[in-house]
Order: structure tokens, then C-alpha cells, then sequence
């Protein structure tokens, strides 16, 4: 692939582009769909494909190919420069320079690429089967998959940027529907690792089964000003969409409403909330980012207070700094933004009964719909639909469905009273996060 | 690489390849695809971005079972290594059914005409939209803090063939718009979003209409500016015409996916011929629309696009299918079965669903509702297809009083059910119009478009922070 990208720097040279960076990507990965113990779909793909960011005089073109051939390397190159040609001028749009020593964390483990189909077959197939054993209302298991990805990234520059890295990671899926007296409702659960022996098909199965049965016979529950726990799933939806307001990117475009609050108490004062690119079990964890630049470690908010928002190159040098290594791109055809790597959230740790028994009155938050549409993260005001199971007087009682949930970010944060000993990973934005309990939310019902 | 001259042996020997092992229907889908973006912000246009990406996939089904493999590499490497990766997974061994030799191509280029294809407008016009967007949205207001424009077009070359002898070639060329605005005041931040697409070509859209799309933005943005928070309860609703189509797409539309039906996912299964809706509602899924945002001549299984009622006068009268869920049903596919590109598997997906309209006039159907909640544009929403209880975000709403719009309302959502809300419907209007945007489902997005006039539901739950 490095001949490929030197033939990319090669020609855009040639047509008088003297700050370029190329990126490359090879990767395979498998999709493998089960129904009614059988195979109901499975997917081999092969992806590779470059993508070439050419700075002209602080102006940025961006051009992506999956065709490698020699005249589709040509139009690839000129693409970048006439796209550049339209984009605006930019003093801190320059090519980034190479970073230092890549972060020691190896996301590839080679028991992936040893799997055969049987065994990836085998997988899905164990989930499905201890979803339906689970419980006898399990109505359907309408998804359960077992997905993997193993894939190379090359990255090369004029300005001496040259790496590369392979990373893999696979997961099992389940999505349970329970049935009772005609009412039909969701579980889901996840396992991930980077390899098929890391995951855990029989609790995914479990899980997914109880998530879905644990909410037969909901009802709405009259409106009220109640504590909340959002148990981790939950929990991970709410700061995945918090998160793009930590970016040096929307602080910069004025779209953060933590704008200029840095020093400022934002959250509970157990609240941790750090970025680390560089946790061997991350599932987002490289040695280094789209842009070259090392992965890091960028606490965000430690003891409630705001520390300071992500960056990359460009964001960074608009800030008089470093980027923080979070110059992310989605594959060969993205251009590198500013997202997080993996969050992880943690504070001191209470066992959760305990929580549930000290609590009067209360929800346990076990879905949320609506959180990417009905929250909105520039204003931070919020009103999602929410499932879970009443709390009363220390003890669950009844589930609860098709009730709201609203307030506003930073009050909600604030809010946060006592973190569960229930941390785990999530995937979907790579989250590890405990259940959180929130003082005082606005549930509305009936 | 020319699709519309791409060699047919190589096609039916790929197809030939994978059925050599069992199976019962193989296909072959090459695509190429150009795309244009170009995004301002903070009033400069970023890193403009383009690419060209081909690929090819082979699938095979046997039974219910469907095996897909897809390379970026469209040759006869490419395509024997994908052949044989879908043969070397059928347990059967005995030889899958004989191949029908490809027909002559066909294709329908007339059917979603372009004026002017965007690949001969030069890319500077393109960016002369943005900025008049981005002008247009500040001019509005003082408050009006940031505005995003952006401009794509899409030209994407699909070659479909298949062990039926069916070979089909389409030329789809997609053109979009979009404005997102911020708008502030002290501490209130509120945002308004405003877009117009088309398969269709650069004659879409010009500078007038560049502004005007932004101004929509705007607007939204600087009213909700003025707005208190919801209140919270059951209440009438009247959801405007256009966007308020997106809950018909959401809460019903997905139900009626064959797949969901197939899985017993679906509150419509197994309700063929019954009410699901009061009598005055009628609804549609339509992938032949000329130039609309979810039509195409031919969906990515080969199979042309229709008209589909789905709901006929509050009965429900139609599932929308692939060619999978088709052959299980053994019903006819509905021209629903697409996918976002090589590397997906098509699955029955909505094109332009939309509620037929009514003959009201929508200012009778405010004046009508002494109290309720407007919602004149929605932010998206969820729904769990399998109960039909869906969220939905309010991006712009309204309290109605003694038969009046009257305070803006931030904050709210719509929480309800969707055979509930559509036996609810007590009024619906004359004003119809589609709305565009992108629809997601296993991980794939394709373009849809979502219709509907202006009508009231009788009742429905309103969350808010008020």
C-alpha cells in the first residue's frame, strides 16, 4: 500500500502541490445473521481505497478513490487540487507535521483473522439459542449477528508523516422481542472484543432476553420530579451525544455549550470523564490518529469541573496548541474531524442495590429513544421516550413505558448524585460508563 | 470503466460461478459512483471533498439464506474471488439452478430526466450557492449566529444482473441542498434546518433558491428564539404538512417493510384487510415519482419502481418487498428493495411514503382545535417498528389557543404509537407536500422522501420541559 500513497505524493507533487498527505486503507470483515437457528445471512467483504488531502496556501481539497488503477490515481490527484481551488483560504489549515513516538497500544489480536466461518457461525448461533432458552415469552429474536473487522491504515505525508497500524474487533448482537397479553417489547445486548474468544455469546443472549422481559406489562406512570439511575446503555446514548459538545470543533463554531467554561463545574463532583486513545481494551485505541498524531490521554472533566475539549491539528493550532491526538476519520473516503477516541466515565462507585434501596421514588432508566433527535447538543435541552421500571419505597416495582424524559444537559450533569459498580463497555462510540443517578428529572406520563 | 458496456459473459460467468455449489438465485450488482460535497461554515467553505468509488458484489440465495460478498475491485478477479467467497458457503454441493442468459439490457433514462448534469457545472457555480445560502441566513437577523450550507450531487452507475436473465443498467444522478442555522440570544440557543433534493441534476437548485431555502433556516431558528418550553400531556396535535410526514414514515412506514413482517416484527403483521387507520387515510409508497429525492427508475434488485397504496381508506393493503421477502411471501416484489451501495445488502426500504391529502383547508384545522399542540416541523424521531411506539423531536412547534397559533414551544416531543395515532386522525387537509432526507436501517442510509398534508391527530402525548 506505502507504493500506492508515494505515487499519490508523487503526482500531486508533480502538479505543484507541495503539502499532501495520503491515506490508505485494506481491511476485511465478516457479517454473519442468524434466524430461527439458521443461517440467515452472511457477508464477506474486501475494502480498500485512498484518500488525499492537498493544502494550497491554507486552502484544503479533499479526493477519495477506491479504483487504484493508474489513470484513477491521476483523477484522484487532480480532483484534490480543483477541490482545493474552491475551498477557502485558512491560516491555520496547514499539512500536520509528523507527531512523535505512536502511542504502545495493540489493537490487533491475531486469534481474529484464525477464525473460520464455523466458528463465527458458532457464535451467533449460541446467542440466538440462549435468547429464546431464556424465558418462554421471548416472542422472536429478530436480530442476533456476530460481526467482525480487521483492517490496515497507512498514512504518508510530504511532510515526513509515515505509519501504520492494523487494528480488529468483532461483537455479538442480540435484539430480543418478549411478548405478554398482546404487548411486545425490545432487548438488546452487546459482547466486543478482538477476538471471537473474548466474546460472550451466552450473557449476550441472557441479557438481551431479560432487558425485553423485565419491561412486559409497562405502563405509563403518572408525570413526576423523580431521581433516575440510566443504566449504562442509556448512560453511554446521553454522553456519546454530549461529547461532540467537548470538541475543540464545535467550541471553535460556536455550537458547544460548554463554550468558555473551562475551570467551571459542569457535572456532580465524582464525575471523571476522560478521552484515552490508548487503553489496550478500547475499542477505538490506536497508536496514532487520522492526521499521524499520536493517540492520548485528554482528561475532560475530573471532579465535576470542565478541564478542556479535544483537538486536532487544525482546531488546535486555531487554539494556540497541541492537538490531543483526536483527529479521527471514518475510512479512506472521511475527511479527519474531531471526535472522541473512547470515553470513559468514572467516579466513586456505589453497588447498585444499594442505590435502588435508598431511593423513595424513582426510575431505572433501561432505554431511551429519541436521544440523537430530541436532545440537542448546542442548546443541551433535551426530551427523550423512555422505558425502565419504577422504584418505589427501595424496591422495583412496576415497568414503565411511552413517558418522557427532558431537561437540559448541564443541569442533568449537575445533577448527577452517585455512579453504580456497574461500568462496562459499549459500543457504537466506544463508551466504558457505569449507571449514573440523577437527581430530580422531569418524567412526563400520564 | 464503462457500466453501460461492461462485459455481459464476464456477468453471467460470475453468476454461473456462484450458483455452481446449490443455491437458488445469484445476481451480480457493479456500481459507480462520483460524489461531489461542498460544506461553509463560519462563512468559509472547508476542505471540499469528492471521490470515485466502484465495486461489485455477488449474492446468492438459497432459501431464506442469503450470502454476500462485495470487493472494490471490479474486474474478473474481483468479481471470481466474490463468486467463489458465496459458493465456498453453500453447504448444499449439488448445482444450483440453470443461469437464463442475459437478456438485452434495459435501462430508462427518461424516466427521472436531468437538465443539467452537475459533472459539466464547474465547481466554483456550486460554491456560489453556498455562500448565497450562508448570506442569505445572516441577512435574516442579528441573532443569527452561524449558518452551515451545504451542496452535494451524487452520480451513481448500477449494472444489475441476475441467474433470471434479468440485466438492468441505471444512471441515477442526485442533487441536494441543505442549511442548518444557529440563532442566539443571551443564553437561548436554538437551531432551524431547511433542504430541498431531487434525483435530478444542478437545474434544482440556483441562487434564488439557495436563499430562499436559507431564509426557511433562519426563520425557524430566530422564531424559536421566542419560544417558552413545552408543556407536558395528552393533548390534540396538528402536525404540519411536509415534515410532519416523517412520523407516517417512522411510526407506520417501517412496519410495513417486508422484512419486519417476515420476522413478526411488525404491529402489521398478520392485519392484511383490517382498519389500521381511520377511514379518511389513505397511503402510498411511491418510487416512480419524476425527480423525487426517493425515486429511481429501477430499485438495486433490477426490479422498477411503483406506486404502492399501502392504506386504502383506513384498510391496510400493502407490504413493501424485495425479491427475498417476495419469493417467501410469494407476493410480487415492489420495486422496495435497495441498498445504500455495493457493500450493503438490499432489504425492503420506503422510497417517497406518503398520507394522501384531504380537502381542508389547514387554518380550519387550527381553528377547529380550541387548545392543542402545532408542529409545523419535526427533528427526526425513533421508533421500535415491532411495538410501534415511537419518540419524535419538535424542531419547530406551537400552542394552539381558542383555534390560533400562539407561543413558540421548544423542547417538546411526541411520544405515541403508531396504529394509536393513525386511528386518530379526525382531519387532514389539501396542502401536500414532500419533504427529503435520509433514512436510516442496518446501518445503511439511503435517500427517501417523506409526504403529507397538514392534519390533526385527536389526541396524542406531548413531553416537554414546561
Amino acid at each position: 500500500m506505502f507504493e500506492i500513497l508515494d505515487a499519490v505524493l508523487e503526482r500531486a507533487q508533480a502538479r505543484g502541490a507541495a503539502d499532501v498527505e495520503v491515506y490508505g486503507e485494506r481491511s476485511t470483515s465478516h457479517r454473519i445473521k442468524v434466524y430461527r437457528q439458521e443461517v440467515e445471512q452472511l457477508t464477506a467483504a474486501q475494502r480498500r481505497g485512498v484518500g488525499v488531502r492537498v493544502f494550497s496556501g491554507g486552502a484544503v481539497g479533499h479526493a477519495y478513490t477506491s479504483d487504484l488503477s493508474d489513470g484513477a490515481l491521476d483523477d484522484l490527484v487532480q480532483r484534490a487540487v480543483d477541490n482545493a481551488a474552491v475551498s477557502d483560504p485558512d491560516e491555520f489549515a496547514v499539512l500536520p507535521q509528523p507527531g512523535g513516538e505512536p502511542a504502545d497500544v495493540h489493537p490487533f489480536d491475531p486469534r481474529l483473522e484464525a477464525a473460520t466461518d464455523e466458528q463465527r457461525i458458532a457464535v451467533a448461533l449460541e446467542v440466538e439459542a440462549t435468547a429464546l432458552a431464556a424465558d418462554p415469552r421471548v416472542k422472536t429474536v429478530e436480530d442476533t449477528m456476530y460481526v467482525d473487522g480487521d483492517g490496515e491504515v497507512f498514512l504518508a505525508s510530504t511532510a515526513g508523516v509515515r505509519g501504520s497500524f492494523r487494528a480488529g474487533q468483532c461483537y455479538a448482537f442480540a435484539y430480543v422481542l418478549a411478548e405478554q397479553e398482546g404487548q411486545v417489547e425490545t432487548g438488546y445486548s452487546y459482547s466486543v472484543g478482538r477476538a471471537l474468544e473474548d466474546l460472550d455469546p451466552a450473557f449476550v443472549g441472557n441479557e438481551a432476553t431479560e432487558r425485553a422481559t423485565r419491561l412486559l406489562g409497562a405502563t405509563k406512570c403518572p408525570s413526576m420530579k423523580a431521581p433516575v439511575i440510566l443504566d449504562p446503555f442509556v448512560s453511554a446514548a446521553f454522553f456519546g451525544v454530549l461529547s461532540s459538545a467537548l470538541t475543540a470543533d464545535a467550541v471553535q463554531k460556536g455550537r458547544s455549550l460548554f463554550a468558555g467554561r473551562e475551570g467551571e463545574r459542569v457535572a456532580g463532583e465524582l464525575l471523571e470523564l476522560v478521552d484515552d486513545g490508548t487503553l489496550e481494551d478500547g475499542l477505538d485505541s490506536a497508536p496514532f490518529d487520522g492526521e499521524g498524531v499520536p493517540c492520548g490521554r485528554t482528561p475532560l472533566i475530573t471532579g465535576g469541573v470542565l478541564q478542556g475539549f479535544l483537538y486536532d491539528t487544525y482546531t488546535g493550532r486555531k487554539a494556540g496548541r497541541a492537538s490531543t491526538g483526536n483527529g479521527m476519520r471514518g475510512g479512506y473516503s472521511g475527511l479527519p474531524g474531531v471526535r472522541p477516541s473512547n470515553l470513559v466515565i468514572t467516579g466513586p462507585a456505589t453497588p447498585l442495590d444499594e442505590i435502588v434501596a435508598g431511593m423513595e421514588k424513582g426510575v431505572l432508566v433501561t432505554d431511551a429513544v429519541g436521544i440523537h433527535s430530541g436532545a440537542n447538543p448546542i442548546s443541551g435541552e433535551f426530551s427523550v421516550g423512555i422505558s425502565g421500571v419504577l422504584i418505589e419505597n427501595g424496591k422495583f416495582t412496576t415497568p414503565v413505558r411511552e413517558v418522557t424524559l427532558a431537561g437540559d444537559i448541564v443541569g442533568m450533569l449537575t445533577s448527577i448524585r452517585a455512579l453504580g459498580d456497574d461500568a462496562r463497555w459499549v459500543p457504537g462510540g466506544s463508551i466504558f460508563t457505569p449507571s449514573v443517578v440523577i437527581d430530580g428529572m422531569a418524567i412526563g406520563g400520564t | 470503466m464503462d457500466l453501460a458496456t461492461f462485459d455481459t459473459g464476464l456477468l453471467h460467468a460470475t453468476i454461473e460461478r456462484a450458483l455452481r455449489r446449490g443455491g437458488d438465485f445469484a445476481e451480480v450488482f457493479v456500481e459507480d459512483r462520483d460524489t461531489l460535497g461542498l460544506r461553509l461554515e463560519d462563512g468559509r467553505i472547508e476542505q471540499t471533498s469528492g471521490g470515485h468509488e466502484t465495486g461489485a458484489a455477488v449474492r446468492l440465495l438459497t432459501g431464506e439464506r442469503t450470502y454476500y460478498a462485495y470487493s472494490d475491485a471490479v474486474d474478473e478477479a474481483g468479481l471470481t474471488a466474490a463468486a467463489d467467497a458465496v459458493a465456498a458457503a453453500v453447504s448444499a454441493g449439488a448445482q444450483g439452478p440453470a443461469v437464463v442468459d442475459l437478456g438485452a439490457v434495459r435501462s430508462d433514462p427518461s424516466r427521472h430526466p436531468v437538465l443539467k448534469p452537475p459533472g459539466d457545472v464547474a465547481i466554483a457555480r456550486k460554491a456560489e450557492l453556498v455562500r448565497a445560502g450562508d448570506e442569505a441566513a445572516r441577512s435574516v437577523s442579528d441573532e443569527i449566529v452561524q449558518a452551515i450550507a451545504g451542496y452535494g450531487d451524487t452520480r451513481q452507475k448500477v449494472l444489475i444482473a441476475n441467474s433470471l436473465g434479468d440485466l438492468v443498467f441505471d444512471d441515477r444522478t442526485r442533487t441536494r441542498f441543505t442549511v442548518q442555522v444557529v440563532a442566539r440570544r443571551g443564553d437561548v440557543i436554538q437551531t432551524g434546518h431547511e433542504a430541498v433534493g431531487g434525483s435530478a441534476g444542478f437545474e434544482l437548485v440556483d441562487e434564488e433558491i439557495a436563499r430562499a431555502v436559507a431564509r426557511t433556516a433562519a426563520e425557524k431558528a430566530r422564531i424559536m428564539l421566542d419560544s417558552k418550553p413545552a408543556p407536558v400531556g395528552a393533548m390534540p396535535v396538528v402536525l404540519a404538512n411536509g415534515f410532519g410526514g416523517t412520523l407516517f414514515h417512522e411510526a407506520c412506514g417501517h412496519g410495513l417493510e417486508a422484512d419486519a413482517i417476515a420476522k413478526g416484527a411488525s404491529i402489521y403483521d398478520g392485519k392484511m384487510g383490517e382498519i389500521v387507520a381511520t377511514g379518511m387515510v389513505s397511503a402510498y409508497d411511491d418510487g416512480s415519482i419524476t425527480n423525487g429525492w426517493g425515486s429511481q427508475a429501477f430499485d438495486d434488485e433490477g426490479v422498477p419502481t411503483q406506486k404502492t397504496m399501502v392504506i386504502e381508506d383506513g384498510r391496510l393493503t400493502g407490504y413493501l418487498y424485495d425479491r427475498l421477502r417476495a419469493r417467501e411471501a410469494g407476493a410480487a416484489p415492489t420495486g422496495n428493495g435497495r441498498r445504500q451501495s455495493f457493500r450493503h445488502v438490499p432489504i425492503p426500504r420506503m422510497t417517497t411514503t406518503y398520507i394522501a391529502p384531504g380537502d381542508m383547508d389547514p387554518d380550519e384545522i387550527i381553528a377547529a382545535t380550541p387548545r392543542g399542540f402545532y408542529a409545523k416541523s419535526l427533528a427526526g424521531g425513533q421508533v421500535e417498528p415491532a411495538s410501534g411506539n415511537f419518540v419524535f423531536g419538535v424542531a419547530e412547534g406551537y400552542l394552539i389557543e381558542d383555534g390560533k397559533l400562539t407561543t413558540p414551544l421548544r423542547g417538546a416531543t411526541l411520544v405515541g404509537n403508531g396504529i394509536d395515532i393513525l386511528m386518530k386522525i379526525d382531519m387532514i387537509a389539501g396542502d401536500f407536500d414532500v419533504k427529503t432526507g435520509v433514512c436510516g436501517k442496518d446501518g445503511q442510509g439511503v435517500p427517501v422522501g417523506t409526504g403529507q398534508a397538514t392534519l390533526r391527530i385527536a389526541e396524542m402525548t406531548v413531553g416537554g420541559t414546561g
